[in-house]
């Protein structure tokens, strides 16, 4: 069986699949991150894989702007959980009930 | 099953086994250089897809950046009781068919559209096409996405940074501010 | 390498883009002006960025007046039109508010220890990128927009250090966020690789031509849908809103409230409208939305969004907590114009939208202004206030009499104008569903009224007048002469709305 562009589409649901059930199942927020990553990687594969198979090279541009806009925001997440771990010696969500009533 | 097909199925078991595990293991450790396989995996599809300036961008930008940043994170947050309490199986069924629901909308969506895609032709070099389209067409974004990284970057240092000094220290800090007034006029 | 056909943008496009360049360099040269004063002289950046506000809005009015055709720009990835122009105003407007405001509020400047600029020069970066929000054509400054004034808004949320409740609350918006945009991407992906295109036109073009699998459209509309109600917090992705409002300090609540709500509608409008609904040619459009059921779908989440938001406000004793319930229950009301994607429902939420922004930056900045002499948002402490402040309190009674949504003030008008475009097309039971919620929303906005007016405060509690700053008077006068005069007298605004839509629709 020829590899089409549904082999690619069906790994990328997997793998956004996988990134989703880990958020919703995890509770270290460093960990929920990282599930994030991995939906956003699904969705570069699916551009990539678009962008090929059309044949244009919009799908690219779409990528690199995806890898600068999640670097923005790991740092921006990650300086968030390391100024929230300095306060209360934990990244677990489930410990932060300040808010909750 | 021919070579192609091998390449393409042991690229994909690199980036779904090890996204699995980053899900499944309870130390954070693994879970993060479990996300670095599957991003190698990632990169190893771009290259696949004929995506050259990808795969590399992907190793520098997400391996060589954000990962470095997560592992950072993991070292820098690291408390001894990390396991989670949450490992039941009670609360692994229903994000288990909620899963289940997402995967199968998801397969039906990829199988079932007509994407309206052209017979392959053999895969060109990219970089120069990426670059011409930055340059011109796509300039505008490109700039847009500097204003935002450099938001990103500020936002990021007004997060992380202490508090200036004490409050002791603030309140010399002021005498030194009025006395700096005082000599400026 | 063919470049002959590639759309290179020239710097001419610039004219059509001032106020948005305007407040890019507004952004550097007050954190410039923080970086000279050393952190020390957050006047600086507070005189640039009112300065910059206020000659971007110059800009945006004189735009306005001139009138004009819609012009797309920048390779044709954003679009400056008559709803580009309504939504820079209202913007800047509640940037312009949120700016003087804060000025002399003490959860901003009275922090020692902390830099006090960073609010100024955030808020200026958050409403350009909210104006670009507005604007965008293109998938990509779609994405890239959204993740601009998200990105802008978590640090926002996470800015008042000092309190845990603030911090927690930012890392929640940002994760949650994280994920949400992950998932609309996910289908703008599904979107390019259906249609092979990025701009909205492109998209729309593909769809009609291919043969759609309404399946597949209904997946990846809803997909998208996701991440954009996350930007507006409807139902079922709000969790966060309640906690950040909380959480932030007030003035970074106030300008939540409203701006990237009113972006992430504009952003909606302009997506939906285009790709979806009529476009250039009105016939071609109802297959689309049949095939996918949209009204059903966006009559569901509107029914749901707002009688969540009314019935959780009404348990609330914290005020800033029972406002943030509350403007998810207006997001249910807006939500209500985009069940037909039709013009007059799409005027009625920019109509909306504007007099929302009037009436619920006021009532958060009366909250701000409390709160600098009693630190407190809880109803309780709020007792007697009235008396001790009667000019307050009685722009706080026309705020939320508008809130509610009671003749003679601007809010009914807004409703009646979503009411009648749905009624328009037989959706009877929504329109009945959005009155009585209006009538639960008159119960709890009572509530503060009652509490400020009619209740005594506790013995041997501080009854001196309060002394409001006239700064704040002046802004809270600004927001409430229009929040009582639209009540009346809206036809401009009216008019100005559809104009917005009109040009959208007949427009490229």
């Amino acid at each position: 069986m020829e590899i089409t562009l549904s082999h690619y589409l069906l790994l990328a649901g997997a793998v956004f699949t996988t990134g989703m059930v880990g958020f919703v199942i995890r509770r270290n927020a460093i960990v929920m991150l990282m599930c994030v990553e991995l939906m956003l990687s699904s969705t570069n594969i699916v551009f990539a894989a678009f962008s090929r198979f059309h044949g244009n090279a919009d799908g690219h541009v779409f990528v690199l702007m995806n890898f600068a806009v999640a670097a923005a925001e790991a740092a921006i997440g990650l300086a968030i959980l390391v100024e929230i771990f300095r306060r209360r010696r934990t990244v677990n969500v489930d410990d932060f009930k300040t808010l909750m009533e | 099953m021919t070579a192609a097909d091998l390449i393409f199925y042991a690229l994909a078991a690199l980036t779904l086994v090890p996204a699995l595990w980053v899900v499944g293991s309870p130390n954070i450790v693994h879970a993060g250089f479990n996300l670095l396989l599957t991003l190698l995996g990632v990169a190893g599809l771009f290259a696949w897809l004929g995506a050259d300036f990808l795969a590399v961008a992907q190793l520098m930008v997400y391996i060589g950046g954000v990962l470095v940043l997560v592992l950072f994170t993991v070292m820098m947050t690291r408390v001894p009781q990390a396991r989670e309490a949450d490992s039941g199986a009670k609360r692994a069924i229903l994000p288990g068919l909620f899963a289940l629901g997402v995967l199968v909308v998801l397969l039906l969506v990829a199988t079932g559209t007509h994407w309206g895609a052209p017979a392959l032709t053999d895969a060109q070099p990219t970089t120069a096409e990426i670059g011409a389209n930055f340059m011109t067409s796509y300039i505008f974004p490109f700039e847009y996405v500097s204003l935002v990284l450099l938001a990103a970057l500020i936002g990021a240092a007004i997060l992380i940074r202490e508090p200036r000094g004490t409050e002791e220290d603030d309140e010399a800090g002021a005498a030194v501010e009025t006395a700096e007034e005082e000599v400026q006029s | 390498m063919e470049l002959l056909n590639l759309n290179i943008p020239s710097w001419s496009d610039l004219a059509y883009w001032r106020p948005e360049a305007i407040l890019c360099g507004t952004f550097l040269a007050a954190l410039l002006g923080d970086l000279i004063g050393r952190g020390r002289r957050p006047a600086i950046s507070f005189v640039i960025s009112v300065f910059g506000l206020i000659t971007a809005g110059a800009y945006s009015v004189a735009a306005v007046l001139h009138g004009g055709a819609a012009h797309t720009i920048m390779g044709d990835l954003i679009i400056v039109d008559g709803m580009a122009a309504f939504f820079r105003l209202l913007f800047i407007l509640a940037g312009l508010a949120t700016v003087l405001f804060s000025w002399t509020a003490e959860e901003i400047m009275g922090r020692k220890r902390e830099n006090k600029a960073e609010f100024f020069y955030l808020t200026v970066l958050m409403t350009a990128a909210m104006m670009v929000m507005a604007e965008a054509r293109d998938l990509l400054m779609l994405f890239l927009s959204m993740e601009a004034v998200g990105l802008v808004s978590y640090v926002m949320a996470g800015y008042m250090r000092t309190s845990l409740r603030s911090t927690e609350a930012s890392l929640k918006y940002v994760i949650f966020g994280a994920v949400s945009s992950g998932i609309m991407l996910y289908g703008l992906s599904l979107l390019y690789g259906m249609t092979g295109a990025m701009t909205f036109d492109g998209i729309r073009a593909g769809l009609l031509a291919g043969e759609v699998n309404g399946l597949s459209l209904l997946i990846t509309v809803i997909l998208i849908l996701a991440g954009m109600s996350y930007k507006i917090a409807a139902v079922p992705f709000h969790f966060w809103c309640p906690d950040v409002y909380e959480g932030a300090p007030t003035p970074v609540a106030a300008i939540f409230s409203v701006g990237p709500k009113a972006a992430g509608f504009a952003l909606m409008i302009r997506f939906f409208y285009t790709t979806l609904a009529a476009g250039a040619d009105p016939s071609a459009s109802a297959p689309l939305i049949e095939l996918i059921n949209w009204p059903l779908l966006m009559a569901v989440i509107a029914a749901v969004t707002m009688t969540y938001g009314n019935l959780v406000a009404l348990r609330q004793l914290n005020v800033k907590r029972m406002l943030a319930y509350s403007s998810i229950s207006h997001v249910g009301y807006l939500l209500m114009g985009f069940v037909l994607l039709t013009d007059a429902g799409l005027a009625a939420i920019l109509f909306y939208l504007a007099v929302y922004t009037l009436m619920n930056l006021g009532a958060f900045f009366v909250v701000v202004a409390l709160n600098n002499h009693i630190k407190s948002e809880e109803l309780d402490d709020y007792a007697g206030i009235g008396f001790r402040a009667p000019w307050l309190g009685t722009m706080m009674v026309i705020f939320l009499a508008s809130l509610t949504g009671v003749p003679p003030f601007a809010g009914f008008a807004g409703k009646f104008y979503v009411f009648t475009a749905v009624m328009d097309r037989q959706w009877f039971w929504l329109a009945i569903l959005a009155a009585l919620n209006s009538v639960v929303g008159l119960y709890y906005y009572f509530r503060v009224v009652k509490a400020m007016f009619l209740t005594r405060p506790a013995e041997g509690a501080d009854t001196t007048p309060l002394k409001i700053h006239w700064l704040q008077y002046t802004v809270l006068a600004v927001l409430a002469v229009p929040t009582l005069v639209l009540g009346f007298w809206f036809g401009p605004l009216k008019v100005l709305a559809d104009q917005a839509i009109g040009l959208l629709s007949t427009g490229m």
